[in-house]
């Protein structure tokens, strides 16, 4: 057929211009379907960060959690409830005796009040289709030695001074010591002894002590000291007793598609599969160097690490893993929970869902997807918000300039053409025909470009893979976060913690059929384009342009 | 009997405020089987006539008849089956297309409208002595060889009339009078109408009837 014989020797033959046109509808292809598998492929990882519900089989999370805007307004009873249950009580006596080593855990619920477990029991069974129950407690975790608190008095080495006034003796009593020392020397005489001689000097002493008055013998008196307080400062009692703290869950074991973790989100390890055991987040794991198999010492028992989990539910991690009833019982709170993740009976109207189960209980807090998605933030989202604010703005110069490039190029080719056309329509070539081939040439031109541009995208995109390229999100979590800043006030001690959790997310660009069959259609509707304005210029060449020129 | 008649045919050009007078009150009749040659200096109007004539352009006034067909009342769909059916096109620079071979440059005016129009172009060139040359680009050609070409192009579709404008103004003597002797036959062996617009004065070798225009009138018959 000659005007199919007259379109492959124009493609042919004018390679240049080809090759430049079909380039350039491949290029802004290409650069469409990039740009739209990259935005796909963000807002992909951004949906698993942004919606971690959906990562745990939930779409709706009910706590009674307070922050710390609303601890203000909060009502008597439950600000007493809430400080009730956020007390740290350490006796030392009950733990030991002096000189002891002591390990103690206080659970404190923090700001996600606890709640009675039955209340699951409780929702309303046309807007749930399945429930899981949870408890997320702080731990402060204090260990040390008894202290033995002495103190040591010294009193003694005062000085008293006592003033008493003796009657002198009198002439008669002096006469009688005389009379008895006198009596003494004859004696000794008559015994032939020396009185100066020690054994006459006792004699002599004794006989005269006899004859002394009695009041000189019995000098007893009465003396009352005065009264006096010694006080002696103590000083702080040394201790060496050393605080942490760390979160720790409570998981419901009944269910095991829906839960704070899951079975698969462990990582190494095991599921819980026996009694006293445990399940270490990574990064916790990670940080305290625990190992599979070894033991962790947690509310005054031993639990033996089984598993390592990488949580999925960002905003609601833990360090530690327990099951429900066994985090219940060391944590003395039977029967209680403080969050229920919730998989509402219809994904449509999560949020009208979520409304309406704002009324199970005085003082419940829903969250949904919408509001964990705020929690967000890092690259991974302000890539995606850069990308999402600006592929429309980017897919719109891309695709004009392409269609421009192509425009002017096709024209400019009609142009020099001209000769050629005013001499197609002098020998007898109807505008529709001519019209026709144009656009045909074109719409063949942008089937190359759309194939170039479908192999320019595939290595695009394959390159970009190739790269290993990962974003990081950064999500507050609502456990670790309000928690731990409400256990804070209470306890001076705590050495602070994460209060975000970060995830890296890899970018894997997915090469999707319908973003290249829409950049592909970009090239054909600008060749289409690009022909159908070259086109109308032909149609309106004159015939007499076959002999331009000549005159 | 007359195939082209042009009563008092005026084109006009507007060149800002200026009126280029291209063509100034033409009258002219070309019986059919005449050789009609229109001798003019450079810029006489002889080109812009051929476009009246062969219905490339329509006047500013005046009227032009095509075998009976006034060419300022049908459409341009109709102008163009006309200029299709009834004239065949020659022009000074030959006007092939660059991308075509010789025998599709010759189909190019027939094309689609019957599976023997490749054979129809094939014969056409051959009678021109071009059967060696049928698939060769333009640009391959020599000069005489790209005319002969564009003359078998215009006698492909068997039309009345030839319109040739300078025929031979790119070629040199011999080649040009080869050109002119294949236009001489074709008025005389197949009875076709010629108009040869040209400024060769040796064109009196084929045909008494000239026209001279000077400054778009006609001065000498």
């Amino acid at each position: 057929m000659f005007y199919l014989r007259y379109l492959g020797a124009e493609l042919i033959r004018r390679f240049g211009k080809t090759l430049t046109i079909s380039l350039g509808l491949a290029m802004a292809s290409s650069v469409i379907i990039v740009i739209i598998s990259v935005s796909q492929s963000l807002s992909t990882a951004q949906d698993k960060v942004l919606n971690p519900l959906q990562n745990v089989g939930t779409d709706i999370m009910v706590t009674r959690s307070v922050d710390n805007e609303s601890m203000v307004s909060l009502d008597e009873t439950s600000r007493n409830e809430l400080m009730q249950d956020n007390r740290i009580g350490l006796n030392l006596a009950n733990l030991g005796n002096p000189g002891e080593t002591f390990s103690y855990d206080t659970f404190l619920p923090g700001s996600l009040m606890t709640f009675d477990q039955k209340e699951i029991d409780n929702l309303n069974k046309s807007l749930v289709a399945k429930a899981a129950a949870g408890l997320i407690m702080q731990v402060i975790h204090q260990e040390g030695t008894i202290p033995d608190v002495t103190t040591e008095v010294t009193t003694g080495g005062e000085t008293f001074e006592v003033n008493q006034k003796i009657e002198p003796m009198t002439d008669e009593e002096r006469a009688a010591q005389d009379s008895a020392r006198k009596k003494v020397e004859e004696e000794l005489k008559v015994k032939g002894i020396d009185p100066r001689s020690p054994e006459g000097m006792e004699s002599m002493r004794k006989a005269m002590d006899e004859a002394m008055p009695e009041r000189f013998k019995n000098q007893s008196f009465r003396f009352t000291a005065p009264e006096r307080t010694y006080t002696q400062h103590v000083g702080p009692i040394e201790t060496n007793i050393s605080s942490n703290s760390l979160t720790v869950a409570g998981v419901d074991m009944s269910k095991t598609d829906i839960g704070l973790i899951l079975p698969d989100h462990i990582t190494s390890g095991t599921w819980f599969n026996g009694d006293n055991q445990i399940i270490a987040n990574k990064s916790y794991a990670d940080k305290q160097n625990y190992v599979l198999g070894g033991t962790i010492n947690l509310g005054g028992k031993n639990w033996t690490l089984v598993g390592i989990v990488e949580p999925k539910l960002y905003t609601n991690t833990a360090d530690l893993y327990l099951p429900l009833t066994d985090l219940q019982a060391i944590a003395e709170r039977d029967g209680k929970i403080n969050i229920m993740l919730i998989k509402s009976t219809n994904a449509q109207s999560v949020e009208d869902t979520s409304k309406k189960l704002e009324d199970a209980f005085i003082g419940a807090v829903v969250t949904n997807s919408k509001d964990t998605a705020q929690e967000v933030s890092g690259s991974l989202v302000n890539v995606a918000n850069l990308t999402n604010k600006f592929i429309g703005v980017t897919s719109v110069i891309v695709i004009s300039a392409a269609f421009i490039i192509v425009s002017l190029l096709t024209i400019l080719s009609v142009n020099k053409r001209i000769r050629e056309i005013g001499t197609l329509k002098a020998i007898g070539w109807g505008n529709a025909i001519i019209i026709r081939q144009i656009i045909a040439e074109n719409l063949v031109l942008g089937v190359i470009g759309a194939v170039l541009g479908l192999g320019l995208a595939a290595g695009a995109i394959a390159l970009l893979n190739h790269f290993d390229i990962s974003l990081s999100a950064t999500i507050a979590s609502a456990s670790q976060n309000q928690g731990f800043s409400f256990a804070r006030r209470f306890f001076l001690g705590g050495n602070g913690t994460n209060t975000t959790v970060s995830t890296q997310v890899p970018l894997k660009i997915i090469y999707s059929n319908m973003v290249f069959l829409l950049g592909s259609l970009v090239a054909v509707i600008g060749s289409i384009f690009a022909g159908t304005l070259a086109a109308i210029k032909a149609s309106k060449m004159k015939p007499q342009e076959a002999l331009r020129n000549i005159e | 009997m007359k195939i082209i008649k042009a009563k008092n045919v005026k084109k006009y050009f507007f060149q800002g405020a200026r009126v280029v007078k291209a063509i100034d009150g033409v009258n002219l009749e070309v019986e059919r089987g005449d050789f009609l040659a229109v001798l003019g200096q450079s810029g006489s109007g002889k080109s812009t006539l051929l476009q009246l004539l062969g219905g490339l352009d329509r006047p500013s006034s005046g009227e032009v008849f095509i075998d009976d067909v006034n060419i300022n009342k049908i459409s341009e769909a109709k102008l163009t089956d006309l200029r299709r059916n009834k004239i065949g096109f020659v022009f000074q620079n030959f006007n092939l297309i660059p991308t075509l071979t010789a025998a599709q440059n010759v189909e190019a005016v027939i094309a689609k409208r019957s599976s023997q129009d490749r054979k129809k172009s094939l014969a056409a060139l051959k009678q021109l002595g071009l059967e060696e040359r049928v698939n060769h680009l333009p640009n391959l050609l020599s000069g005489g060889e790209q005319q002969r070409v564009a003359m078998a192009r215009a006698l492909i579709n068997e039309p009345d009339i030839i319109l040739a404008d300078e025929p031979t103004g790119n070629l040199d003597s011999k080649t040009g009078e080869e050109i002119f002797s294949i236009l001489d036959s074709l008025n005389k062996n197949n009875k076709k109408t010629v108009i040869v617009i040209t400024h060769s004065d040796y064109i009196r070798k084929y045909t008494s009837h000239i026209v001279e225009l000077k400054d778009g009138r006609i001065y000498g018959r």
